[in-house]
């Protein structure tokens, strides 16, 4: 993996210098030594910091940079700091508050002070290349531009959801993922979870016959119908405390207001996904990746004259239905799903310490199930750890660039079926609505400049 | 509203709100009549990204020909970001001016420039990143490194393999971060497999 700079040094480099050799921590330490005459290393180091009890050696680390972390962000990067071959080395962040929180956060957990923070991202992508991998858990808006500025910069990505604003920026994620082999996992966690997997794989294995009917779970709060309103303009913060262009990036230009920069965006258009896409893009994932349809998403969208898409069904092309519901009919916890066959069906969500079933004959080799699947596809019961396993093996993580887009899709299908107020049809292939023009211009957004890409 | 009552909030005294509305409506609904007075709104800083907005996906032909107008009348950020939208609607027409625009003074201009032409990709778009790979200073040669990529993907997908595989050994050879080597060299491979080789 990448060798360490100082913040100091990294800094002082202005002009990135890519095509720079990377020297391990080992060469340096051979190379210092002979230059300053010493014929062994410094014997104080700590053994942790050599890779011994346990410990991964720094220059075998991943190491790991971060964009727009907040309070969501932090529990991702507590779990990735777990990891002991991941090594956290910076964040940048528009909003001052927020990247000094997450470095008084980290020099904390590392006992130094090294953390370093930036506040431009095009300055931190070019300037930091001996950073592997990136956390992006900015606001939704940045998600996807802010994953393909990292990939095109050769970061490997953790993206939180949901990942994409619009279809076409899904499909973006999914070019440049391609184009420069970059390993990209989208933070739908559940599709690393064991109770989640075990549905998955009853219903993978044939043990509830045929399948019919999937159910998915979107959120019980906000409406399909999203806010274009503006909140009341306060007075703009010097751009060092927040950069208000930077936060608002590729979306239409509005007054500042703090109340957006604290959670406030969620429910506005420009920002959000809706209650089908906070959700939805959990359940629907795991009900694509169940199905098998991680290259494809549904055909046809019902639109049900309610705010919310609760009860809109949903069709795959082979005929299998994708159900949306809101509340707790189905479940007795959040973000749930429910597979549907000729045999049985299996239920599960958040909050189960494992799923219900039509039989409990069905759950009665959890643990093998599930110890199976994770031999047979080499993916951990661990979201993060798939993806740093993968950052080594460059095998695509089970939250991928096309599972994450093509579920978008659905998701953002769903949405436009319901400002339309229209049943819909979709190309999956072709990635367009069938003979409907006005969908069609809902599959992408103009970005604001400068922040194309 | 009507394309013509939205049409006319732009062309009135209205506040900047309602003129942003007016355009994200004219985004799902608007036809060649709201071209010229979108056109309009181009040059002004406050309200170029949102006339961007509403004619990005406007279907008619009517909207390259506005955005290709713009070219030589804007600077800054409004002149970004109609390459930017020229890039989207993929028009071909576009590739002269733009190839003469890869060398532009603002580091902005000439990045999404190179991106537009990867999203044209066309032979004459391959042409103008594929010179300008060589001449670029090392800062921008990563944008347009990454539009010979985009070109080549096209010409591969064209079964013009062996087009694509001049212009991603032409990435893997230039002086460039690690990762446009192994995006060349994986492409390279793609280009060179024989026919009918999944």
């Amino acid at each position: 993996m990448s060798q360490r700079h100082t913040p100091n040094e990294v800094r002082a480099s202005a002009t990135p210098e890519p095509m720079r050799p990377r020297v391990t921590r080992r060469q340096f330490l051979r190379r210092t030594a002979a230059a300053g005459g010493l014929i062994a290393v410094p014997y104080l180091i700590p053994a942790s910091a050599l890779g011994q009890d346990g410990n991964v050696a720094p220059s075998e680390r991943i190491t790991l940079g971060g964009i727009g972390i907040g309070g969501r962000g932090s529990g991702v990067l507590n779990w990735m700091m777990a990891e002991k071959d991941v090594q956290f080395l910076a964040v940048c962040d528009p909003q001052k508050s927020r990247r000094e929180k997450v470095k008084q956060m980290v020099d904390k957990r590392y006992g130094n002070q090294d953390c370093a923070v930036y506040k431009d991202t095009p300055e931190f992508l070019a300037t930091r290349d001996d950073i592997d991998a990136m956390l992006i858990t900015t606001g939704d808006r940045w998600h996807a531009t802010m994953s393909v500025m990292a990939m095109r910069a050769g970061k490997d990505v953790y993206s939180e959801k949901p990942s994409c604003m619009t279809i076409a920026e899904g499909q973006a994620v999914v070019e440049t993922a391609n184009r420069f082999r970059r390993i990209y996992q989208t933070g739908t966690q559940r599709l690393s979870e064991a109770k989640f997997i075990l549905a998955n794989e009853l219903l993978r294995t044939g043990r509830l016959g045929k399948l019919h009917t999937v159910r998915a779970h979107i959120a019980p709060w906000d409406a399909a119908e999203m806010r274009h309103d503006w909140l009341p303009e306060q007075p703009l913060p010097s751009a060092d405390e927040v950069n208000w262009d930077a936060w608002l990036g590729p979306c239409p230009w509005r007054p500042y207001n703090a109340a957006y920069c604290r959670g406030g965006w969620r429910g506005h258009y420009d920002f959000h996904t809706s209650c089908i896409g906070e959700w939805g893009a959990h359940t629907f994932a795991q009900c694509h990746v169940a199905i098998g349809a991680t290259d494809t998403s549904p055909v046809e969208y019902g639109y049900v004259d309610n705010p919310t898409g609760d009860g809109m069904v949903t069709r795959f092309a082979n005929g299998v239905k994708m159900i949306l519901h809101r509340g707790d009919k189905w479940w007795h916890g959040s973000c749930g799903v429910r597979y549907e066959g000729t045999e049985g069906w299996v239920a599960v969500a958040d909050g189960y310490s494992k799923p219900e079933a039509s039989s409990p004959a069905l759950l009665a080799d959890f643990e093998k199930i599930v110890r199976d699947y994770t031999d047979r596809t080499g993916h951990p019961t661990s979201h993060v750890r798939d993806l740093f396993d993968s950052v080594k093996s460059r095998r695509p993580t089970v939250a991928n660039p096309e599972v994450m887009y093509r579920s978008m899709t659905t998701v953002h299908a769903a949405n436009i079926c319901m400002w339309l107020k229209r049943d819909l049809k979709y190309d999956p292939a072709k990635a367009e609505f069938v003979d409907d023009a006005e969908a069609n211009r809902l599959r992408s957004r103009a970005m604001r400049e400068p922040w194309i890409i | 509203m009507s394309n013509s009552e939205l049409i006319a909030v732009l062309e009135s005294d209205a506040p900047q709100k309602e003129k942003a509305d007016a355009c994200r409506q004219l985004a799902r609904t608007g036809t060649k009549e709201a071209v010229p007075v979108l056109a309009a709104m181009l040059g002004d800083e406050k309200l170029s990204h949102m006339a961007r907005y509403a004619l990005e996906p406007i279907p008619d032909p009517a909207v390259d020909d506005a955005l290709r107008d713009a070219l030589g009348k804007l600077n800054g950020r409004p002149l970004v970001g109609a390459i930017g939208s020229i890039g989207v609607r993929r028009d071909a027409a576009a590739v002269e001016p733009l190839s003469k625009m890869l060398a532009h003074a603002d580091a902005d201009v000439a990045r999404v420039t190179a991106g537009a032409l990867g999203k044209i990709a066309t032979a004459d778009a391959a042409k103008a990143v594929g010179q300008a790979l060589g001449d670029v200073p090392a800062a921008r040669r990563p944008a347009v490194a990454e539009a010979c990529l985009a070109c080549a993907e096209a010409l591969l997908a064209a079964d013009k393999g062996s087009e694509a595989a001049a212009m991603y050994r032409a990435v893997d050879k230039a002086d460039l971060p690690k990762h446009f080597g192994v995006a060349a060299k994986y492409g390279l491979l793609q280009a060179q497999k024989p026919a009918g080789t999944p």
